[in-house]
């Protein structure tokens, strides 16, 4: 796979532009993924695929062969959607969720409940959970969501953000931290 | 007997702990209940379900992607993908010998210049293998100066003044990508001390470039959760150590920068 996005990498930057449609149809879901848990809603995750595919055609020969495509256009993605969460704007609007309707704020969870009380506490645990990571920064809600959500080390997250291996640990340990007072309320409900 | 901290059952959770963590664990029934409760909250998290994408979202995203970009221009590659296209093969040889004769030009002028400078060098009779070392000194105390002075700021910065504090943030994201760079050689020169302020350092740095709209309770929260007061401390040693390195450079050449 990796030599193959490598061999497609050379045809693009020898002309064919055509071939890049294979690296967006083959990476697109993962990078989706990554763009919807952090921006936590649909059309700001599509529009992060978009930009990343945009902005690793514009840096293609940037990209070293020996690194993986598939990881290289993630890092955009995450990067993207972190510049993204970063304007005052975008920000704003993430902090109001507090006085705006839940239901239109909220990230669905898994609930395999069909007992709609069962179901009620769980859209409520996480409207709460949402408001908590909207209170994290955008480095602690980033290293968090790599971390415990996509599962990545802490030096790939250190890389991503750009930061040493230590401050990524310390983002993910703050993130955790608050996120466990934020939740302390609601031990035992779940 | 030594308990876990929380960082370390944090860690612990994310299979990223020391072998012993999980063995204290085991062991030790205080750290294993407050480890039993910190996984439970973490699992409460519920996983945030991604929407399914159907077979088709690839070729909409490329759909929707393909009139924005650019072709690259057709190159024919040659060896280390320089463009030899046009070329014929006496052309090539031609090239190839003129840079053959270039480097040997370049080689002999080396050696004949480097006899030069050797040779000014010892009629000086001042030799001194630290010569390049204040420069480095002067950088990186120019270095701690800023970040001393940023480091102030936050300590004082409690107003609303956001241009006091887009200066600060400003300030922060040049600082950090320099620290960064230090940060690296510190590590590479096997200086612990160094590369761990710096390491500390640069996490705050990080905290107030990145965050899009910065408060004064953002400040408030930077400083109270990760002890600047400790850092500007550890900051101000590191300087009195470089200075002193400078100076003791600068005694040994008989030389002020």
């Amino acid at each position: 796979m990796q030599e193959n996005d490598h061999s497609i990498v050379r045809a693009v930057l020898a002309g064919d532009k055509e071939a890049y449609g294979a690296l967006v149809h083959a990476h697109s879901g993962s990078v989706f993924r990554v763009a919807f848990r952090m921006m936590g809603n649909e059309a700001d995750a599509e529009e992060i695929v978009q930009e990343a595919f945009l902005r690793g055609y514009q840096r293609l020969e940037s990209f070293q062969q020996r690194a993986s495509f598939g990881t290289w256009v993630y890092r955009i993605a995450v990067n993207c959607a972190l510049d993204r969460i970063k304007r005052p704007g975008i920000e704003a609007e993430y902090r109001a969720g507090d006085e705006s309707d839940p239901e239109e704020k909220t990230v669905q969870v898994e609930t395999q409940d069909a007992d709609p009380e069962r179901a009620l506490l769980s859209r409520e645990i996480s409207a709460v959970q949402e408001r908590a990571m909207q209170r994290l920064t955008p480095t602690e809600k980033t290293a968090f969501v790599l971390r415990h959500h996509e599962d990545r080390s802490v030096s790939e997250i250190a890389e991503v953000l750009g930061i040493a291996p230590n401050a990524a640990k310390n983002a993910v340990f703050r993130a955790v931290q608050k996120l466990r007072r934020e939740l302390a309320p609601l031990r035992g409900m779940a | 007997m030594k308990h876990l901290s929380e960082e370390a059952m944090v860690e612990l959770y994310y299979g990223e702990g020391e072998g012993d963590a999980s063995a204290h664990v085991k062991a030790c029934r205080e750290c294993a209940a407050q480890y039993a409760e910190l996984t439970q909250s973490l699992d409460a998290m519920s996983p945030v379900v991604v929407p399914a994408k159907d077979a088709q979202y690839g070729e909409r995203v490329w759909q929707a992607l393909e009139p924005r970009l650019i072709p690259y221009e057709k190159k024919a590659r040659g060896w280390f993908g320089w463009s030899l296209s046009g070329w014929t093969g006496w052309k090539a040889a031609t090239l190839a010998l003129g840079c053959a004769m270039l480097l040997a030009v370049a080689f002999a002028g080396g050696r004949y210049w480097e006899r030069i400078t050797a040779k000014t060098e010892n009629s000086a009779g001042n030799k001194n293998p630290q010569t390049t070392q204040p420069t480095v000194v002067v950088v990186l105390t120019d270095h701690l100066d800023r970040t001393e002075r940023l480091l102030v700021a936050l300590e004082h910065a409690d107003s609303q003044d956001h241009v006091e504090n887009a200066q600060l943030q400003s300030e922060a994201r040049e600082l950090l990508v320099s620290n960064r760079l230090y940060r690296t050689t510190a590590k590479h020169a096997k200086d612990p001390a160094l590369a761990g302020a710096l390491d500390r350092l640069e996490g705050v740095l990080a905290e107030i470039a990145n965050d899009p709209n910065l408060t004064a309770e953002d400040l408030q929260r930077v400083r109270s959760e990760m002890n600047t007061q400790g850092i500007l401390f550890e900051i101000r040693v590191l300087k009195t150590r470089t200075t002193d390195q400078g100076n003791k450079t600068n005694s040994g050449r008989g030389a002020s920068i």
